[in-house]
């Protein structure tokens, strides 16, 4: 168990203002049987209307809009976090879990994927599915590397694989496919990782009425080191940021700062 | 329901103001046709009185491109079709009766467009034209709307008089017309065009340029 | 007798139909183009008690697809006892996970049902498709009665027939029922949409307003209409003529222009119903159409009163191996298209056709359904002063509101080429009035 402090800033800068801004942000972490989020305090500029729901996967989303002209938009969520209360999560039931084995745009399998999951899958029939996904998730640390520029946020996991480099994102896709094509369920997770300055995605896979946590990127069987925000059946699902706005801009940068430090343990 | 959007003021503005002109173009047309059965080359002077750009080749082509040709923007057919498009999204609030009429006065002008004698078929787009205004006028529920079509053509109507510089007690009429009826409805138009608009109208010889340019802009 | 009378008024009720704008818009390289619907005077008559066989049938048929859609936005239970298998529910592009768990206004997923049958040569009726996202077609024999009725008045006074005119009321008891405070509006992709015509017609019949999405604003979680003052209508119903995909762009299409941003979120949160809710392609994907006459034995326990065509699902081996032998007398049909595409008749294919096709169906089996060819009843049509017989089909329309209602009328689509089986007006067909004589 670790005692967390978390800050996550996004900035979206135009290059012209824009208007009549309509927003919908998932970055809030949430509290579950592994991890306990408190003194959560979410900033968004500007906005002058704001709501908040759940998605259909249980992902904490604010969402509301501007009319005020602006060429900066600015989202600020802090809070503390106690993670690692649980190695797993229990899972819904059964017949809920569809939605996690098959195969979404971004992880559709194609040769590469087939021939990859022919070599290092196929045959593993011995083991749980937690055995395998980790054995899976060593092969693929291993075989793929860590490269960032050379894929996109469009990026499928076929197209990853073909390439052998890419970003936490691939990594997860390209996982979640092969999960998938051995018949266990796989979601992916977008949060935040401990001495990170970015946000990070990873999987949960299922095994056994429960969810466990891979950090292929990592090579890391998730612990205490993760703060969840969201999860989905690939990253459309957990994007962090929707938007539309009327404007000429030519160009939105979108910066993304993470900060998970520990605290210092609270003294009696 | 009692309530449009600015959309459908903009659209029912238009609707005026385009059947207005279809209306006014026609019964010019009409009598330019006569004219030219022996004068033949008084096209040109018919452009330069509306304004528009004299882009014909013979009498023939004029009577044939500025009546019906769809492609050329000044026509009289393109000026109904503008009509059309505006009417043919105001379906629920004027009414398929009151739709009908734009549309059958569309048929007649493509019979029209076809004809040895067009200025027959011509006056039955007319007819369809003076029909549409009178079941609008009778059968649209909201006021407003039925306000805001009349100020489009009256709107029109001082904008083609002041290019064909009608005397000064036709100008004050049109505009006497519009100053009675502009704040009947929820248009947004500017008050100062509307007063510099009847202080032009009450010179001897208006200033015919003037008025176009204020007219062109008293809507918002 | 009357059809004579109908008949020689067809030049008429044609002339009526144009003058009043009864078009449809359609693509053709890419130029949008209206066209008049082709309307064929000869009604396709029903007698009254087999309408009434047909009726129970279909509110039966719609009341089990509305379970269905509940079940799987929600507990799943038949996908748990097996019913239906999984891979047909998450692999369909009708499937939308964002309506997990979001409940409908009084749990009514499909307001508007247009359900597409066939009659065969011995008189029995198939039901060749369900419609539950957008079906349109209402108001064409809506206006064709009402336009027969004063080009025909004879016929009329001497034929006791269902008065086909009340849609317009039975819609809007339908939006009624499930407006949860405000105005009801019709959602239209704007005038280039191939049923414009319906859209704005149904807007005046219902006395509902016909609205674009920029005229239509979320704020602190509740919709609004715009008006030109500035003033902010609450909106408590929306029928919406635009698909899923472009509603939100917030939660769907982020390419959306025609949408309303957050419009799903106040949906989600109760504080507006639509029709028909999102999601509901999921219980009209062809695939899926197989299990239809199961789900009414599963959630209602009773026969299913209408049958579907004989279909088979490579997705079975038994059906897989059935659809190999007969390939030549059945036709082949893509789940993932519609409107007539992706249709194909096993007995037209040459044989480099057939071949390529055996191998993509044996790749993807879950992608085709294989149906027997209908022997249909042909109806005749008037074509050049001659009544020739050709292809028609029937959508029927059930409105859901506080009870299902069937409308006793329908729209008649009949192919013009008489080789063709594929009624879709989006493929150059015309339509009919549909009579339900009284009983």
């Amino acid at each position: 168990m670790k005692n967390l402090r978390f800050r996550y800033e996004m900035q979206l800068q135009f290059d012209a203002p824009v208007k009549d801004h309509h927003f919908t942000l998932k970055c809030m972490p949430k509290s579950n049987e592994r991890q306990t989020i408190r003194n959560m305090t979410e900033l968004v500029h500007p906005s002058h209307s704001i709501s908040r729901a759940e998605d259909s996967f249980g992902n904490l989303c604010i969402y509301g809009y501007t009319d005020e002209p602006h060429t900066l938009f600015e989202v600020v969520v802090e809070g503390e976090a106690v993670t690692g209360r649980a190695a797993w999560e229990t899972a819904e039931d059964d017949c809920h879990l569809g939605r996690y084995r098959y195969a979404t745009v971004y992880t559709k399998p194609g040769d590469k994927l087939k021939e990859y999951y022919q070599q290092h899958l196929a045959g593993s029939g011995t083991g749980t599915d937690l055995e395998r996904s980790i054995a899976l998730m060593h092969d693929l640390y291993r075989d793929f590397s860590y490269v960032q520029g050379v894929t996109t946020v469009n990026t499928t996991a076929e197209e990853a694989l073909a390439g052998g480099r890419g970003v936490c994102q691939d990594y997860a896709h390209i996982m979640i496919a092969l999960c998938r094509m051995a018949g266990i369920p796989a979601r992916y997770v977008v949060g935040m990782l401990i001495g990170e300055g970015q946000s990070h995605a990873w999987v949960e896979i299922y095994d056994d009425g429960r969810w466990y946590g891979l950090d292929p990127t990592n090579d890391l069987i998730v612990d205490d080191q993760h703060i969840r925000i969201s999860v989905g059946r690939d990253c459309y699902d957990c994007r962090i940021n929707q938007g539309s706005f009327r404007g000429i801009p030519v160009c939105q940068t979108q910066t993304i700062r993470v900060f998970v430090e520990e605290m210092e343990e609270i003294k009696w | 329901m009692g309530f449009i959007s600015i959309t459908q003021v903009d659209e029912l503005f238009w609707l005026g103001r385009y059947s207005e002109r279809v209306y006014t173009t026609i019964r010019l047309f009409s009598k330019r046709y006569d004219i030219m059965l022996e004068q033949d080359s008084t096209y040109g002077e018919f452009c330069s009185m509306l304004e528009i750009p004299n882009i014909y080749t013979s009498a023939e082509d004029f009577k044939y491109r500025y009546a019906f040709d769809q492609e050329n923007p000044d026509s009289i057919f393109s000026n109904l079709m503008r009509a059309y498009d505006n009417a043919i999204v105001l379906r629920e609030e004027i009414g398929s009766e009151t739709l009908s009429y734009i549309q059958l006065a569309i048929y007649e002008m493509n019979k029209a467009a076809s004809s040895r004698a067009p200025m027959i078929e011509m006056q039955k787009v007319i007819d369809n034209i003076l029909a549409f205004w009178g079941i609008a006028d009778d059968s649209i529920d909201s006021e407003d709307s039925r306000n805001i079509i009349k100020i489009g053509k009256r709107v029109e109507r001082i904008d083609l008089y002041a290019r064909l510089k009608m005397p000064q007690a036709e100008m004050k009429r049109e505009v006497d017309r519009l100053t009675g009826r502009i704040d009947r409805c929820s248009l947004h138009y500017r008050k100062e065009v509307l007063l510099r608009l009847n202080e032009l109208v009450l010179e001897p010889q208006p200033d015919h340029h003037a008025i176009v340019h204020e007219i062109e802009q008293i809507v918002e | 007798m009357y059809e004579q009378d109908l008949y020689e008024h067809a030049d008429v009720i044609n002339e009526l139909l144009a003058r009043y704008g009864v078009k449809f818009g359609i693509y053709k390289n890419n130029v949008f183009k209206e066209q008049l619907f082709p309307f064929d005077a000869i009604p396709r008559i029903i007698p009254g008690d087999e309408f009434a066989e047909l009726e129970k049938g279909l509110k039966q048929r719609v009341t089990a697809l509305n379970l269905f859609l509940k079940d799987i936005y929600g507990k799943k239970q038949i996908v748990r006892d097996k019913v239906v298998p999984e891979e047909f529910v998450y692999a369909s592009s009708g499937y939308l996970t964002e309506c997990e768990g979001v409940t409908p206004v009084k749990d009514i997923y499909s307001h508007i049902s247009g359900i597409d049958l066939v009659q065969a040569k011995n008189g029995e009726w198939y039901v060749l498709e369900d419609n539950l996202r957008v079906p349109s077609g209402a108001s064409y024999p809506m206006i064709a009665r009402k336009l027969c009725r004063r080009s025909s008045p004879d016929t009329f006074r001497n034929v006791r027939l269902e008065d086909n005119r009340n849609y317009a009321e039975l819609l809007r008891r339908t939006m009624d029922h499930v407006n949860v405070g405000g105005h009801t509006v019709i959602l239209t992709p704007g005038r280039y949409n191939a049923a414009y015509f319906e859209h704005s017609y149904l807007a005046e019949c219902t006395g509902a307003h016909l609205v674009n999405g920029s005229e239509l604003i979320v704020e602190n979680d509740k919709l609004y209409y715009l008006d030109s003052n500035g003033n902010k209508e609450r909106v408590g119903a929306v029928y919406r003529r635009i698909s899923d995909e472009y509603l939100d762009p917030m939660t769907f299409n982020p390419e959306s222009v025609i949408g309303i941003s957050h419009i799903f979120d106040v949906y989600r949160k109760g504080n507006v119903a639509l029709l028909n809710a999102p999601g509901n392609g999921i219980a009209d994907d062809k695939g899926i159409y197989y299990f239809v006459p199961k789900m009414v034995e599963y959630y209602l326990n009773e026969e299913p009163i209408l049958h579907n065509a004989p279909t088979y699902l490579p997705f079975y081996e038994n059906d897989m191996k059935y659809v190999l032998e007969h390939f030549d007398q059945l036709v082949l049909k893509d789940v993932a298209e519609a409107g007539g595409y992706g249709v194909v008749f096993g007995s037209s294919m040459t044989k480099e056709q057939k071949e390529s096709f055996i191998a993509l169906l044996k790749a993807e089996p879950r992608r085709f359904i294989a149906q027997e060819v209908i022997d249909f009843k042909d109806l005749d049509i008037m074509d050049e002063g001659k009544r020739v017989p050709r292809k028609a089909d029937l959508r029927a329309f059930v409105l859901m509101a506080d009870e299902p209602l069937v409308w006793k009328s329908g729209l008649t689509r009949f192919s013009r080429n008489p080789e063709s089986f594929i009624v879709n007006s989006s493929q150059g067909g015309g339509f009919k009035d549909t009579w339900v004589l009284s009983r």
